[in-house]
């Protein structure tokens, strides 16, 4: 009965849901209204779930002595003092809410704690994504080129220096990749592949100019406009046609009883 | 030289760090503001907004945090300028608990020097759980949702929620996005009750919102602090957005030359291996 009961559940539920989308009248039309009012309540119970799980998990930590120990203690006083503090706010305030412009809660602790901690916690993300930046856009293959040269140009496109600070950067990168395949023909011994990496090499040198200081100078926004607006929306879309997709297909699966992960 | 050249595939990263604070730093401390051209899809969502009749209620709808707060912070502020100039009114909600005294906080300062009042110009209604529920609800009736505003007011005693009843009375809903939460403001309010929608969004969640806006499912979406920075031109406001436009500049450029010396560095060390 363990096992059926919850299918039971999901599958009566699942039909029901389904059936409330064809079938816009009485009793199915005002099904999924309900279903929306019980939605919202258990949304709210699973906060408790939330909690009971966080504080269960940290002070497990402090009983077993953890080396994280002293962080479980604090998170379990902060936990404790933000309730309480949030309690007395809603029976002082008139309003009975401890975000109310009068509350000491929301003027002390939300302005001058939780907001610093969370725009901090987020900020240091710029040192990472710039040193992850760094060492992830390697020209490695055709491929990690495009992408690397597509960065950058949407990088440029979208600050108002990048205008005009493109021409000097396609400058040196297609500088960088002739002196690479020049350098790189150096090493070749059979005449016709030598000549297409110094031919590679040439193109580069002699797009410099159209391209940087000519195109790119005043167009480099409506190309990154374009980057945004064509090849990456059509890679976008694929992907939520395909997560669309899978959505339907794990629904199915749920509703009949072959995926039952969410039971353990 | 070679030496040299190998290195630069393997800069320590204390140093980029140093360069990215420097590169943040310094321009933020000059305050200087670029002259920017505004964006085609920024602009768009301008001129819905200018062309919206005087009394029109619009919606806002706090999805985000004090983590997002400098990028969707300045689009609240100049949204809210924009609304309370062109008298529209305005209620607010939201889906992100912990980011909705933000909006509670700029709602009642602009509004202060606006001389609105409370319950007739704005309202703020707080927080639902349940995401897509609540939405879904809302297109139904206001009441099945919130019965009151946040401070318990019963709806039908603040004389702008007395017109209120479903989301035929809101003319654009402007839901300021740093999740997955404007999905779902498309997908059940603009689907189901062709609600107009215009999404405020963070650079990172941008381009999730592009394929909406081609397909014209939303009216337009501000990106970033880009975007923000370009609606705050638009208004005629020099806020933080427009503050952080030359620091924005600046750290792009630093990233891109790592990113040319990092490959440098690459390519030198390849080439030594062969």
């Amino acid at each position: 009965m363990k096992k059926e009961v919850p299918l039971a559940i999901t599958f009566i539920s699942g039909l029901l849901l389904v059936l409330a989308l064809f079938i816009p009248h009485k009793p199915f039309g005002n099904l999924e209204e309900i279903f929306n009012d019980w939605f919202i309540i258990v949304s709210g119970f699973t906060l408790l779930l939330g909690i009971d799980s966080l504080l269960g998990y940290n002070f497990h930590k402090i009983k077993r002595k953890d080396k994280d120990a002293p962080f479980a203690l604090i998170l379990i006083l902060s936990f404790f003092i933000t309730l309480a503090w949030g309690i007395i706010e809603i029976l002082r305030t008139p309003e009975h809410n401890p975000f109310s412009p009068s509350s000491t809660f929301s003027l002390y602790f939300y302005n001058y704690i939780f907001i610093p901690l969370q725009s901090t916690m987020f900020a240091i993300l710029s040192f990472f994504i710039a040193s992850a930046a760094y060492r992830a856009f390697r020209a490695k293959e055709i491929n990690s080129a495009l992408l690397l040269v597509s960065a950058v140009l949407v990088m440029l496109g979208r600050v108002p220096l990048g205008q005009d600070a493109a021409p000097y950067v396609i400058s040196v990168i297609f500088l960088i990749f002739a002196v690479y395949f020049y350098a790189e023909s150096t090493g070749i011994t059979e005449t016709r592949t030598k000549l297409i990496y110094i031919l590679v090499a040439l193109i580069f040198v002699a797009l410099i100019y159209p391209l940087g200081w000519v195109y790119f100078k005043k167009h480099i926004p409506e190309f990154a406009d374009w980057l945004m607006n064509i090849p990456q929306m059509a890679g976008k879309r694929g992907i939520m046609i395909g997560i669309a997709l899978g959505g339907i297909a794990m629904s199915i699966r749920i509703i009949l009883g072959i995926e039952r992960t969410y039971m353990k | 030289m070679v030496n040299f050249l190998k290195k630069l595939a393997g800069i320590d990263r204390r140093i980029i760090y140093l360069a990215v604070f420097l590169a943040t730093a310094v321009p933020i401390l000059t305050k200087a503001i670029l002259k920017i051209e505004p964006l085609p899809e920024v602009r768009k969502a301008y001129e819905y907004i200018e062309s919206l009749p005087e009394g029109s209620i619009v919606m806002v709808s706090i999805d985000y945090d004090a983590a997002s707060m400098p990028e969707l912070q300045p689009m609240l502020e100049t949204f809210l300028h924009h609304s309370f100039r062109k008298n529209l009114k305005v209620i607010m909600l939201g889906h992100w608990a912990l980011g909705l005294p933000l909006g509670q906080q700029a709602l009642e300062e602009i509004a202060k020097k606006y001389n609105k009042k409370y319950g007739e110009d704005y309202v703020f209604l707080g927080y639902r759980p349940g995401v897509a529920a609540v939405i879904i609800n809302l297109g139904k009736e206001f009441r099945n949702v919130f019965s009151g505003d946040y401070a318990y007011t019963p709806l039908d005693s603040l004389p702008l929620m007395r017109k209120v009843r479903n989301y035929k009375e809101i003319k654009l809903l402007y839901g300021l996005e740093a999740g997955a939460v404007g999905d779902s403001w498309i997908q059940y309010g603009y689907a189901r009750y062709n609600l107009p929608i215009i999404l405020g969004t963070t650079a990172v969640m941008t381009p999730d919102y592009y394929p909406y806006m081609q397909a014209n499912q939303v009216i337009s979406v501000i990106g970033g602090l880009r975007g923000a920075a370009d609606y705050e031109t638009l208004v005629g406001i020099s806020g933080q957005a427009s503050i952080g436009m030359l620091p924005q500049s600046v750290i792009h450029l630093v990233i891109i030359a790592f990113i040319i010396i990092g490959n440098v560095g690459f390519l030198v060390l390849r080439r030594a291996k062969k």
